[in-house]
């Protein structure tokens, strides 16, 4: 009960920021000559250091571009890290995200396959959750169309519902329940107390401070490349609230997210 | 090293018939002949080149019409499976960046849909050999090793190709060209003997061309090929696979940050 379900340790990841963006062989030898390689290193996440325990639901916050959505996806193994150790236990991680990568060629249905595929299941046993997953997303009448003219809040669903159909071990949520409609918001409520049930890990990253209040058992700060704070959410939110005057154009819109 | 390694790929099965399955729907989708394209395309394009170069180029080469489509079947597997493996990862980059699984999983998805393609194709090819009244040698059993080791070579090819693309987008334009030039210089519309000596020594150290040959040798003119022959091309596609490998190591790891 008390496994710890992801590990980080002393983890820094920064990005190349490219002045021009050089992705093309010409360039790369065109600059050979030049000897101008202008990029400068962004660190998003300075030696952080924390751990998750297995059941519980983490709630992550922070300002826009602080590295929230970087750590979802350094816990999901999409980036690597430059210096430190993550460590996760269990299956292959799924992170919901807006925008989730579907073919939008392919039919609702082949999309579910294709993702819990992806996600480890053999095509048997996807094909045969189809059915609970259409319900789930209700998007039973949608499920041979092909899924391009989704709207987002469709593409959510259905992320999110083949995801918590399928049952990783870790969960990773991405602001995906902020575009679903009030009776999907209380299903995927209802979705995540019963997968807390079953001693699985979500982690989620939300600007409804009210939510992560309400959902998680602990939260964590995410401030300047490192962990402003850690614990209780109530007290966790409470510290984002003093931080947020300093951040002038956040004063108005990070309050009314409330 | 290796067996965990393939252990891992056969783990992910699934993942690759789907990937593949889902590269032929969406090829064929929208069709009103649906998979019937998948064996009239080739009988037509096949049908057109053959009139085409059987007229032009006047060929003393035997069974003419039957070399050159084998040998553009053969072709067209390595010029498919490469060409589409460039946009494998960077068409994928939706679900890359969202669900890790193994980047190798896209390329080789993406050789064994060119190698369904190219069974069809043949099937064409025994179409063509029932028209003109070919009686296939005994020899014509080997061909399945020389495809297989073909499938090596390409694989080799496309695994690097496939992240290379992510980081320099003109990688796939680099590649045509050398589809292009590659085409007139193989043993597919002629034979290498049209070429100065000193080019034809040069042609016949890519591995491709050996294996052209050979295909040509053991379905048409019931010629075994020799065993240097056999060394040369399973040595250089393993060869190839391997570096292809460690140039994919080299650059998976970023693939990600770089969609």
């Amino acid at each position: 009960m008390d496994a710890n379900a992801i590990e980080f340790e002393n983890v820094t990841k920064s990005f190349r920021i490219h002045h021009e963006k050089i992705n093309s062989v010409f360039e790369h030898v065109s600059n050979i000559f030049n000897r101008q390689n202008q990029f400068e290193r962004l660190t998003v996440l300075n030696n952080v250091s924390f751990t998750v325990k297995q059941g519980e639901m983490f709630g992550i916050i922070g300002r826009n571009g602080v590295g929230k959505t970087t750590l979802l996806r350094l816990i999901a193994n999409i980036f690597r890290a430059d210096k430190g150790i993550v460590r996760t236990s269990g299956s292959i991680i799924p992170l919901i995200q807006l925008g989730a990568g579907f073919e939008p060629d392919l039919t609702t249905r082949d999309n579910i396959i294709l993702y819990g595929v992806i996600l480890g299941f053999s095509r048997k046993e996807i094909t045969e959750k189809v059915e609970d997953i259409l319900k789930f997303a209700e998007l039973e009448k949608f499920a041979d169309i092909k899924i391009k003219n989704f709207s987002s809040g469709m593409y959510s669903r259905l992320a999110f519902s083949t995801a918590i159909q399928v049952d990783p071990d870790i969960l990773l949520v991405d602001e995906v329940l902020a575009v679903g409609d009030e009776s999907f918001k209380q299903k995927s409520l209802e979705a995540f107390m019963s997968f807390r049930k079953k001693v699985r890990t979500i982690l989620y990253v939300s600007h409804s401070l009210e939510s992560i209040k309400e959902l998680c058992d602990r939260a964590l700060l995410l401030h300047e490349g490192r962990i402003q704070s850690i614990g209780p959410p109530a007290a966790v939110v409470d510290a984002y609230m003093k931080i947020l005057p300093s951040y002038p154009d956040h004063k108005k819109t990070g309050v009314m997210r409330l | 090293m290796a067996a965990t390694y393939l252990s891992k790929i056969w783990n992910r099965r699934s993942l690759i018939r789907t990937f593949a399955i889902n590269d032929l729907k969406i090829r064929y989708r929208n069709s009103v002949l649906g998979f019937f394209w998948s064996v009239l395309e080739p009988l037509l394009m096949l049908s057109v080149l053959y009139i085409i170069f059987t007229n032009v180029v006047k060929s003393d080469i035997p069974y003419y019409p039957l070399y050159l489509l084998l040998g553009l079947i053969m072709w067209n597997m390595l010029t498919r499976a490469t060409s589409m493996s460039l946009h494998s990862i960077l068409g994928r980059g939706g679900i890359i960046t969202k669900i890790y699984f193994p980047r190798e999983i896209p390329a080789i998805s993406t050789c064994i849909t060119a190698s369904i393609m190219m069974l069809l194709e043949l099937v064409v090819f025994s179409i063509f050999i029932v028209v003109f009244q070919f009686v296939p040698p005994s020899t014509m059993a080997l061909l399945p090793i020389i495809l297989i080791i073909q499938f090596i070579l390409v694989l080799g090819l496309s695994l690097p190709l496939s992240v290379l693309n992510v980081y320099f987008r003109d990688v796939q334009y680099i590649w045509a060209l050398l589809v292009h030039a590659g085409f007139f210089l193989m043993p597919i519309i002629y034979r290498a003997e049209i070429f100065p000596e000193k080019l034809q020594t040069l042609l016949s150290l890519i591995p491709m061309t050996r294996i052209l040959d050979m295909a040509h040798d053991v379905t048409l003119y019931n010629i075994i090929p020799s065993a240097t022959d056999w060394a040369y091309i399973i040595a250089s596609s393993l060869a190839i696979l391997f570096v292809g490998y460690l140039i994919f190591k080299r650059f998976e790891a970023r693939v990600g940050e770089e969609l």
